[in-house]
């Protein structure tokens, strides 16, 4: 369980989360929708403890992540796969280092093991032939499934997505939405998407939160989010826009 | 009278802002600095070998051939500079001397740190800029990994190792250069170029020198790692962040020559 409890942040005096709560069950995926520039990328990486909030914790289990050592934060990382928004691949690594990479920093697993799972997972991404280029040499949407299978190369039982199908075409879009129920539904991960693509969370995701100006404005199950009739949640889940979204 | 007070205020908000610019740069140093040394311990021992080599290679080898150049040409303009009074005054077996003692002592690490805060320094704020900017130092965090450890280390151990032995190559180089430049400009001998720097300039100068170089190593290593990680604001602030390096390397390389000078007096 993973339980945001009253998170505040501000940058340069500007408040860009303010009293953020939010539960993500075990195994369950949550959608998190949202404007752009409304806090859902900070709020990833407060749950996750690459940045520290203001006020507030964020527990994963039961622990403190903001309050644990270095080496026990990296125990707990060794958990959490996480796929950024703008792709974050080492440029000074070919595509297949790139995802061993965390394969190998684990160090429980021999060079040809490691080669099997780069393998698949570029299999799985449908870029089978690419494992020798570098980042520079890719598109932004092999870019991002690249960096998608870094992300769930390790297996984390705890997945943050950010954005994963972002410049993707429908068929790689839906593709991905696929790999990302399959593992929730074999391993039961528990995982937090943030996506605009409202047609593919509403296929993985069981509960969903909407911010807005640094506010959570919505959470909920799927009925509650057919049913909601906050007029921003509405526009957003069901894709139109009959009214100013600044106003 | 709101805006008497503003007008009044002003002026201070630049000095308050001002004060913690350089609170937080001064600050952050001492910080990487404190991490790396922890880094250090045996018990806390955190680098990365290939990480290291490749640094090693990219930092060394790589800045090799304009080192080489740069050190032939200032042994070479030693010479010149000092060719006219030393024709003056016929003292031919000074010019290995003062050639020597000055490019050990001074101009020989100077100008190699110099030359290495803006290839190597400038590249390394500009590399871990880009990384800052576009996540990848997260990354590396969410993976488990402690940039210092797998970033900071490898580049901090490979800039100091690089700048001792460049300095050591570029002091050789540049007496080379003197040495050519005297006998072809001068028609000095070069045996007795070498007989004059053998017997007048001494082991200590060239320690002091090499004192040096490790200093203004551990200088442009700390400060690039430092704009580096704290790059912030995109492709605009990356360039801002080697632009500080560059400069603040350069004045940590004037300040630490006159203090390793004064101590050593």
């Amino acid at each position: 369980m993973i339980v945001v409890d009253n998170i505040s942040k501000s940058h340069l005096g500007r408040p860009v989360l303010e009293n953020v709560s939010i539960e993500i069950p075990e195994g369950t995926n949550l959608g998190l929708i949202g404007p752009g520039g409304a806090g859902k990328t900070l709020l990833l990486k407060i749950i996750c403890g690459l940045v520290k909030p203001d006020s507030g914790k964020v527990t994963i289990g039961g622990i403190d992540v903001h309050k644990l050592g270095a080496t026990q934060l990296a125990d707990l990382r060794f958990r959490i796969g996480m796929l950024f928004q703008n792709y974050a691949l080492f440029d000074f690594m070919n595509v297949a280092d790139n995802i061993a990479f965390p394969l190998r920093q684990e160090g429980t697993l021999g060079e040809l093991e490691i080669a099997e799972r780069v393998k698949k997972a570029l299999h799985d991404i449908s870029l089978s032939t690419i494992g020798n280029r570098f980042p520079n040499e890719l598109s932004g949407g092999m870019k991002k499934r690249v960096s998608f299978a870094r992300a769930v190369i390790r297996q984390p039982p705890i997945l943050f997505y950010d954005d994963p199908t972002a410049g993707l075409d429908p068929v790689i879009s839906s593709k991905i939405f696929i790999l990302l129920r399959t593992m929730q539904q074999e391993r039961g991960t528990t995982a937090v998407t943030i996506s605009h693509d409202i047609g593919g969370i509403k296929e993985i995701c069981d509960f969903f939160a909407m911010i807005d100006r640094g506010q959570i404005i919505f959470h909920g199950n799927r009925d509650a989010i057919e049913r909601c009739e906050i007029p921003l949640v509405m526009q957003f889940w069901r894709g139109f826009s009959d009214d100013d979204l600044d106003g | 009278m709101q805006s008497i007070a503003a007008k009044l205020i002003r002026p201070l908000h630049g000095v308050g802002q001002s004060f913690n610019y350089w609170a937080f740069q001064i600050g952050g140093l001492c910080i990487l600095m404190a991490r790396i040394m922890v880094n250090m311990l045996p018990w806390r021992w955190q680098f990365d070998g290939p990480e290291t080599w490749r640094n090693l290679y990219r930092v060394g080898v790589k800045s090799f051939p304009i080192v080489a150049v740069t050190a032939l040409l200032t042994g070479a303009i030693m010479v010149i500079q000092s060719g006219l009074y030393i024709e003056q005054y016929g003292a031919y077996g000074l010019l290995g001397w003062g050639a020597g003692y000055t490019i050990l002592r001074e101009i020989g690490p100077i100008m190699i740190g110099l030359m290495f805060s803006g290839r190597v320094g400038a590249n390394n704020t500009a590399e871990l800029g880009t990384m800052k900017v576009t996540d990848q130092i997260d990354a590396l965090r969410a993976l488990a990994i402690d940039p210092i450890g797998y970033l900071v280390m490898p580049r901090f151990l490979a800039m100091i190792i690089m700048m001792f032995l460049l300095v050591v190559v570029g002091n050789f180089t540049a007496l080379v250069g003197g040495a050519i430049t005297s006998q072809l400009l001068l028609g000095v001998n070069m045996k007795l170029f070498a007989w004059s720097v053998i017997t007048y300039v001494f082991l200590d100068d060239l320690f002091h020198g090499l004192i040096k170089a490790v200093a203004f190593g551990f200088a442009i290593a700390i400060i690039s790692c430092h704009f580096g990680l704290n790059t912030q604001g995109g492709a605009v602030g990356v360039g801002r962040a080697v632009n500080a390096s560059v400069v603040g390397s350069a004045i940590a390389i004037f300040v630490l020559d006159y203090i390793i000078t004064f101590a050593s007096m």
